[in-house]
């Protein structure tokens, strides 16, 4: 087959993308800078309203925040695992490839709403603290910040954990020994030679869990609370209780900018990392 | 949902066997909201429908905002036949002309209704009584709407904003209580802000249940259907009447407009409000509060009949609109961090 027809294997899910997704965006960017939802006249009031309202800023800074430290929290757990998976003999890495897969087979509503039932003023770890009297009163987890941001560790942990260990099962091991006849130590060999190879996995599942963690529109809400506000829960609430279309639609193309914009500035230190 | 399936292949088996013989099953579909609502017309209504009027429903699942939105995206091509809202959505829909002009001598059964509920937009086919739930085995019973601003009950509450009917109108009733008034919610605000740090959780209406549930607050504001429900399933919850009264609303049907099931559409209504269909729908494991004049509301609700909701705080959802936009963004801002 001549390599120059190939391109056209790619035209159905092309067209479909086409129509599907990027004829909808430019409706949705198009709405945004309408005065209605029926395009009749353009008007900047939608974006005046994002960029010029602090609570609109700040909304968006909590978003992007939460996406930071839920990609803290899973890398930071999922390294050593990822590193254990390395270590181990085939049972323990069959147990933890299990247990990394098995919150995936549970829905995210059903997730969310077991943390309620932990974190909760007469939850698991609550009951636990005043039983053993370490705290006299239920201290405050659900509805705050680090609570959501706990839950949405364990709720996002696969994405992390799965292209971690993809990439680090990928390291020859030929190169450890290497390194070690080198005279290079466990941790010389850890920081030198398996985190930079290991580096696309970390970018690859920080950028799932980013994207994951700030469009997390039920944990967010569920576990959040409306003391904290994100994006994605504005975005809901402009599009279908108060009916202001192009607000809605200014802020979801901030919230996807904003992703996007992470994602790029990852997968580019990624590529830095390759070059250095 | 097999039995559904089976008749229905059963019904299919039929008709091939005997086209001649067979009548046409009218196929129709409605909106509902998840979440009781839908189980409950499934059970219920679908199936009297069926018997009455040969008429098959088919449900879609959408909370009453949901509706709207979708009804209007779809520009003029209804997705479903009949709507089923609450007051505050009932009048965005007749905003945007989203509904057929109603015909209320369509309804056979229409002098099972109040006067005046059933009008050229729609017809009432459940009431809602909202009023404060609490745990009796964690907090005393509260007088009113300004008992939940005091710390001891302050700190077992749950808050949920204007974005549901009946969060609205439960806010309204505070600040009214707080010495404003519908159009002035400066007290209920400032009030508000004190108890802000203090209150047990801020969530989204459709959580309060899991909270309250899960012991994280005993204390929330919700209508008796909720209250019925969660003590059916071994939850300590009681319902109070506040001093100055419970408020009550009613859920209305509608007719989509460009429905090309309108007959089948009068005939569901129809079914709705019909005494069987409200008796069943009133008992367990339902508990909607009937506005048939025939039927007896359930236990927790504090009326013997439909016939008593005069003496009920009612709100005027074509004033609280208008402002509600700017009730939730504050509620939104004041709330935050």
């Amino acid at each position: 087959m001549e390599a120059r027809g190939v391109w056209r294997l790619a035209l159905p899910l092309g067209i479909a993308q086409l129509l599907f997704f990027a004829a909808p965006l430019l409706l949705l960017a198009g709405t945004s800078f309408s005065t209605d939802e029926n395009l009749t006249q353009t008007s900047l009031r939608a974006w005046r309203e994002v960029v010029g309202d602090t609570f609109h800023i700040q909304s968006a800074i909590n978003t992007l925040r939460l996406g930071a430290l839920a990609v803290c929290a899973t890398a930071l757990l999922a390294v050593p695992l990822a590193l254990l998976h390395l270590a181990a003999g085939p049972v323990l890495r069959r147990i933890i490839l299990i247990a990394a897969v098995l919150p995936l087979l549970t829905s995210v509503v059903v997730r969310t709403f077991s943390w309620i039932v932990i974190l909760g003023r007469e939850g698991v770890i609550n009951t636990t603290l005043m039983g053993l009297g370490l705290t006299s009163a239920p201290i405050a987890l659900l509805q705050t910040e680090h609570g959501l941001v706990l839950a949405l560790t364990q709720i996002e942990m696969p994405l992390m954990l799965l292209p971690l260990i993809a990439a680090m099962a990928r390291i020859d091991p030929a190169l450890l020994d290497a390194s070690a006849s080198l005279g290079g130590s466990l941790f010389r060999t850890l920081r030198r030679v398996v985190l930079p190879l290991a580096l696309p996995g970390l970018l690859a599942g920080a950028t799932l869990v980013f994207a994951s963690a700030t469009t997390a529109f039920i944990s967010q809400g569920v576990i959040g609370g409306g003391r904290l506000n994100y994006l994605p829960a504005l975005v809901w609430q402009n599009a279908m209780v108060v009916f202001d279309w192009p607000l809605a639609a200014a802020m979801a193309l901030t919230l996807m900018a904003s992703v996007l914009m992470v994602a790029g500035l990852l997968s580019l230190l990624g590529r830095g990392a390759r070059h250095a | 949902m097999t039995e559904f399936n089976r008749r229905s292949l059963l019904a299919g088996m039929g008709a091939a066997a005997l086209p001649l013989a067979a009548q046409a099953q009218t196929a129709m579909t409605a909106a509902v909201y998840p979440g009781g609502w839908d189980e409950a017309l499934a059970n219920v209504l679908a199936p009297a429908l069926r018997a009455r009027h040969n008429v098959s429903v088919a449900f879609d699942p959408l909370f009453a905002v949901d509706q709207i939105a979708k009804a209007r995206a779809a520009r003029g091509t209804p997705p479903f036949d009949v709507f089923v809202l609450d007051p505050g959505p009932r009048v965005s829909g007749i905003d945007f002309s989203l509904f057929e002009s109603f015909d209320p001598t369509r309804l056979p059964s229409r002098g099972v209704l109040p006067d005046g509920y059933a009008d050229a937009q729609g017809a009432a086919v459940a009431a809602q009584v909202v009023g404060i739930a609490y745990n009796p085995t964690k907090v005393p019973k509260p007088t009113g709407w300004r008992d939940l601003f005091q710390p001891q009950f302050a700190s077992k509450l749950g808050l949920t904003g204007f974005g549901t009917t009946f969060g609205t109108i439960s806010l309204i009733e505070m600040a009214k209580a707080l010495g404003g008034s519908e159009a002035n919610m400066d007290p209920l605000f400032t009030e508000l802000r004190r108890i802000k740090p203090s209150v047990a959780a801020v969530a989204q209406p459709a959580a309060m249940p899991g909270l309250f549930q899960q012991g994280q607050i005993d204390l929330m504001y919700t209508n008796t259907y909720t209250v019925t429900l969660l003590r059916s399933r071994g939850v300590p919850i009681a319902f109070a009447v506040p001093e100055t009264g419970a408020a009550a609303f009613v859920t209305t049907m509608h007719i989509a407009k460009g429905s090309r099931n309108i007959a089948a559409a009068y005939q569901y209504i129809d079914s709705m409000i019909s005494t069987p269909v409200q008796t069943a729908l009133a008992a367990a494991p339902y508990f909607f509060v009937p506005v048939n004049k025939d039927v007896t509301p359930g236990e927790d609700v504090p009326m013997r009949s439909i016939s008593e909701i005069n003496r009920f705080v009612t709100h005027d959802w074509s004033v609280i609109n208008p402002l509600r936009a700017g009730w939730i963004s504050r509620f939104n801002r004041e709330m935050a961090g």
